[in-house]
């Protein structure tokens, strides 16, 4: 089969999808690739392969929304830093992917583009907020994505779609051209549908970038060669307060299974109290709302955005646009993040962010003195239903309990399929030092070879 | 607690004009939210003074966008500039 005609059949899959993976499909840039590729002249690690990239990444020519009604028709004049890795290497980027509106979601159903539905049961979410990549993933709607997580985007769809998704370490991907939500904590990674395709994309991606002051300067890193490594040594902790009240049974045992898997590899495990995580939520979340409200603050429709064409002073103009161009759970948070900011609240709920934070970062420095990598559920539990949480922001938020407290260490982790409830896939979360993310995947493809 | 009042001040600093139903219910909702957030108040832990260091490039001259594509997302343009919205 060439390049074009497997193409071809992917976008005929997605033509006949009922998922809503994708905002925006190139369809023309898609069989003008693959004829390059097929002429021989593209090539390159992941020459024909098709990729999916999350809307909330500039694609240079190709309409980036951020699944907001505020970006609906804006066009980038640049590509970022990831989607020129991508072309270099002779990917076909197929299209851009739905996504929770602004990334503020855990369920892809705040995108002005309609909700996108788990690839295992349309009734349900495909997790978020880069649900549209994990569910196109899944579906084989693209051999890879892209997706970013702030506070578990990648990991939560990951685990409720059945892929392998990476979030790398603070700093290893440039974060250039990626709308920014919350600086501190984003990091855009690599989803699959197996660890090897993983590490390759992540090999691909990583690597320093001037153009983000963040960016590590560290050679790129060499993850493909070490993923047969033997486990017999290794050392896993667990984190006790990451199998919590919430945590379905299911979703525990399953993450158990993994464990004894693991210790049949050679690995030991310990269980480890990390106390600080009690608070990862709360902390993680006035973080976020807080960057996001300042982040969010360029849209004023003048330069790109949504803008009615009325005839007020600018404050009324802004105020008005915003209130149209945004949705619920935007404003939500751009309100929450104002508020815990704004004079008199900045001690009570920021600064005492920052200090949860700092108390998270040094258990998980703690632990990694003892421990190669951790390991805990993903998910407290599978996909709910569309509907079910979406009118109860905060039982929405909590869902996030287990994914939150990595961003905020600035630290790598990566979410593999270790099992279903009924039909509905299981994710376990492997979490790692900075940069160590060449031994989360080792320990995550050891486990994906044995795991019955 | 958070009332009615403080959603509006706040929508009237973040510029996102609110209505009724709207304030109404975000009143209800931020409020649950930030009774979450009381949580942290025992920390006593404080942020850490980070020793960040700057992050320099050579000041090289580079091309920069074109006017027409800098201008190509704009809502509104006249004579090749973007048009804001009145001042007052």
């Amino acid at each position: 089969m060439s390049h074009r005609e497997y193409l071809e059949s992917v976008l005929e899959t997605i033509r006949l999808s009922k998922l809503n993976a994708y905002i925006t499909l190139d369809h023309e840039g898609v069989r003008q690739q693959a004829e390059q590729v097929d002429a021989g002249e593209r090539d390159g690690r992941l020459a024909g392969v098709p990729v999916a990239v999350k809307d909330a990444i500039s694609t240079k020519g190709l309409r980036t929304t951020c699944a907001s009604r505020m970006l609906e028709h804006y066009v980038p004049p640049f590509d970022a830093f990831v989607v020129t890795r991508l072309k270099e290497e002779g990917a076909v980027i197929v299209g851009k992917t739905n996504m929770d509106e602004f990334s503020m979601g855990t369920s892809t159903e705040t995108s002005y583009f309609g909700p996108t539905r788990n690839p295992s049961d349309l009734n349900r979410v495909p997790g978020g907020s880069s649900g549209g990549s994990a569910a196109a993933v899944a579906a084989c709607e693209a051999d890879l994505a892209l997706g970013s997580d702030t506070g578990g985007s990648i990991r939560c769809p990951a685990s409720f779609c059945g892929v392998v998704g990476l979030k790398p370490t603070y700093g290893r991907v440039s974060r250039s051209g990626l709308v920014a939500y919350g600086n501190s904590l984003e990091q855009i990674g690599p989803i699959a549908r197996t660890v090897a395709e993983c590490a390759l994309l992540f090999e691909v991606i990583a690597g320093h970038d001037p153009l983000d002051s963040t960016s590590a300067k560290l050679p790129a890193p060499q993850c493909t060669s070490s993923l047969d490594d033997h486990l017999s040594g290794t050392k896993i902790g667990v984190p006790k307060e990451l199998f919590g009240e919430g945590v379905d049974p299911i979703v525990e045992a399953a993450t158990w299974k993994a464990l004894h898997t693991l210790d049949d590899l050679g690995a030991s495990a310990d269980v480890i109290s990390l106390a600080s995580l009690k608070r990862a939520l709360s902390a993680y979340y006035v973080l976020a709302m807080s960057e996001a409200s300042s982040n969010l603050a360029r849209y004023s429709g003048i330069v790109y955005g949504y803008r009615a064409d009325r005839d007020q002073n600018w404050h009324t103009t802004f105020s008005e646009d915003r209130a149209v161009g945004f949705g619920k759970e935007v404003k939500r948070r751009i309100l929450l993040g104002t508020y815990a900011l704004s004079a008199g609240y900045y001690d009570k709920y920021y600064s005492k962010a920052l200090g949860a934070r700092a108390l998270i970062q040094r258990d998980f420095m703690k632990a990694f003195k003892t421990y190669d990598a951790l390991i805990a559920p993903t998910m407290p539990h599978t996909a709910f239903r569309i509907g079910e949480k979406i009118e109860d922001p905060l039982a929405l938020y909590q869902v996030d309990i287990n994914t939150v407290p990595v961003n905020l260490a600035n630290i790598p982790a990566l979410s593999l399929p270790c099992g279903r409830k009924g039909k509905l896939p299981i994710g376990v979360q492997i979490i790692g030092d900075k940069f160590s993310e060449a031994k989360l995947l080792n320990v995550a493809h050891q486990l994906e070879q044995n795991l019955s | 607690m958070i009332t009615k009042a403080d959603v509006e001040r706040v929508a009237n600093l973040a510029c996102i004009e609110l209505n009724d139903k709207e304030l109404q219910e975000f009143t209800l909702q931020l409020g649950a939210i930030l009774e979450y957030f009381d949580e942290l108040s025992d920390i006593e832990a404080q942020p850490p003074k980070k020793e960040e260091e700057n992050v320099l490039r050579p000041d090289e001259v580079t091309t920069s966008l074109p006017q027409k594509e800098a201008l190509a997302n704009a809502p509104r343009v006249d004579s090749g500039y973007f048009r804001g919205p009145r001042i007052l």
